[in-house]
């Protein structure tokens, strides 16, 4: 009895150090018209992965997306992603489907409130301390209720190409 | 059954909404959340506001202000008679912006900076306090300055320093307190120091437009009016159009503040309306 006990004990310390953390994660994203091309970039993504049961959540602050042009920005923050109704951005889910370091990561984003189920591929390289994701997604405004009015509608794109790009480090 | 019972213990933390848990474990961030955008512009209306002029970012404006609106049907109510302020505006750094200005009718060149002292912080400090200061030059014709006693550019000096006590109390509406002091070097009747309390609100009407308002209260000075400003703010897109009514024709503080003497209930009301335009210098 005693024994199963250590050997349970055991196991649950050793998936307690199978999580990996990173803090300064890159989220970059890309509107593209033929009037107008727009990229923020937010320097502060924050990300945990548990290799035990592929487990990987993202968080970021939507404040922090910095763009080339202040009034951008603003608009950004006041009329369209309402930051402060809604602070933060998240995606919790899995990664369903990982060969050579290419991997299929399913789960649900959160952005503006709203969530929505997303399935997204992209590389997954884990060298045992770190691991590195990079991937692209497509992000439709509509799906999170984010409302353009008609009168720039032409120089904001419907679907927003979103970069991901962060480093998790073992945490020990 | 034991064997059971010790399981469910030590995976029970596991399998239970596991993606929660490592929401948990990412580290907090204890950086303060600061309120952004109290208004939409760095004026209120005439008078200047908590919003300092982004970071590289140089704004030009183009002001109008026409005449009295009880000018009567001669005059189109007032829309004969028009003077212009041209400004430009730019931020050093994200808590200092600078600006220098021209009005038209009064010949007043005007220099000012805005210096951010506090932000206010979500669940934590209570306003955002601006210092602003503005130095005001009146021209005088060439001839004038050389066969006056005065001493010349010295006289035609005016200081004014505010302190701007803002807070954003929903995300609509934001309310400001502005003390003022204002100095003349030189007078004519009545005192070189004046002081002012003003006071300034924005409620948002819609997404886009929102409704500003603007009181300043003279402190120790009888023959000036009190001022009481009202404009909206629309917002399209690339550009924000101010328009405003005031019983004050002036665009600076100095000015307005001080020179006022309409009265807004017997139809010394000023039109005026804004333009301007960003550039990024980086």
């Amino acid at each position: 009895m005693n024994k199963i006990l250590l050997i349970l004990l055991l196991i649950s310390t050793q998936i307690q150090a199978q999580i990996f953390l990173g803090n300064s994660g890159n989220i970059s994203f890309f509107s593209e018209t033929p009037i107008e091309n727009i990229t923020a970039v937010n320097d502060n993504v924050s990300a945990v992965f548990d290799a035990s049961n592929n487990d990987l959540v993202f968080q970021l602050n939507i404040s922090d997306f910095i763009f080339p042009n202040a009034l951008m920005q603003e608009h950004f923050n006041e009329n369209y992603l309402e930051s402060d109704k809604y602070p933060n951005s998240t995606f919790s889910g899995t990664v369903t489907n990982l060969d050579n370091d290419n991997a299929t990561v399913e789960g649900k984003l959160t952005i503006h409130g709203i969530t929505n189920k997303i399935t997204a591929n992209g590389s997954f390289v884990n060298n045992g301390d770190f691991i590195s994701i990079a991937a692209n997604l497509s992000v439709k405004l509509d799906d999170y209720n984010i409302k353009i009015p008609t009168i720039v509608m032409y120089k904001i794109a419907e679907n927003i190409k979103v970069h991901i790009d962060i480093k998790l480090k073992i945490n020990k | 059954m034991r064997v059971f019972f010790f399981f469910l213990i030590f995976y029970m933390p596991y399998c239970l909404n596991a993606q929660d848990n490592l929401f948990s474990l990412l580290s907090k961030d204890n950086s303060p959340f600061y309120v952004s955008y109290l208004f939409k512009g760095t004026k209120i209306v005439n008078g200047q506001s908590v919003e300092l002029q982004a970071k590289d970012i140089l704004q030009f404006n183009i002001q109008h202000r026409f005449g009295p609106l009880n000018s009567g049907a001669y005059n189109l109510y007032g829309l004969d008679f028009s003077q212009v302020r041209l400004s430009l505006e730019y931020g050093l750094n994200d808590w200092l912006s600078v600006g220098v200005g021209r009005s038209s009718s009064t010949k007043v060149i005007d220099a000012n900076s805005k210096f951010r002292l506090k932000r206010q912080i979500v669940n934590g400090f209570p306003v955002t306090i601006v210092i602003n200061s503005v130095i005001c030059l009146k021209q005088i014709p060439s001839s004038n300055l050389l066969n006056s006693n005065s001493d010349g550019v010295y006289d035609n000096l005016s200081y004014t320093h505010q302190i701007l006590f803002a807070r954003k109390i929903t995300r609509n509406l934001s309310l400001q307190f502005t003390p003022t002091f204002i100095h003349y070097n030189f007078v004519e009747i009545k005192n070189n120091d004046r002081f002012s309390l003003g006071f300034g609100g924005r409620q948002k009407l819609t997404r886009r437009i929102s409704l500003n308002t603007e009181f300043f209260y003279q402190l120790n000075e009888i023959i000036n009016k009190n001022v009481l400003s009202i404009g909206f703010d629309i917002e399209t897109g690339g550009h924000v159009f101010q328009l405003h009514l005031s019983n004050s024709p002036h665009m600076i503080d100095t000015d307005f503040i001080t020179n006022t003497t309409g009265n807004f209930l017997k139809g010394d009301i000023f039109f005026g309306f804004n333009i301007s335009r960003v550039f990024t210098l980086k």
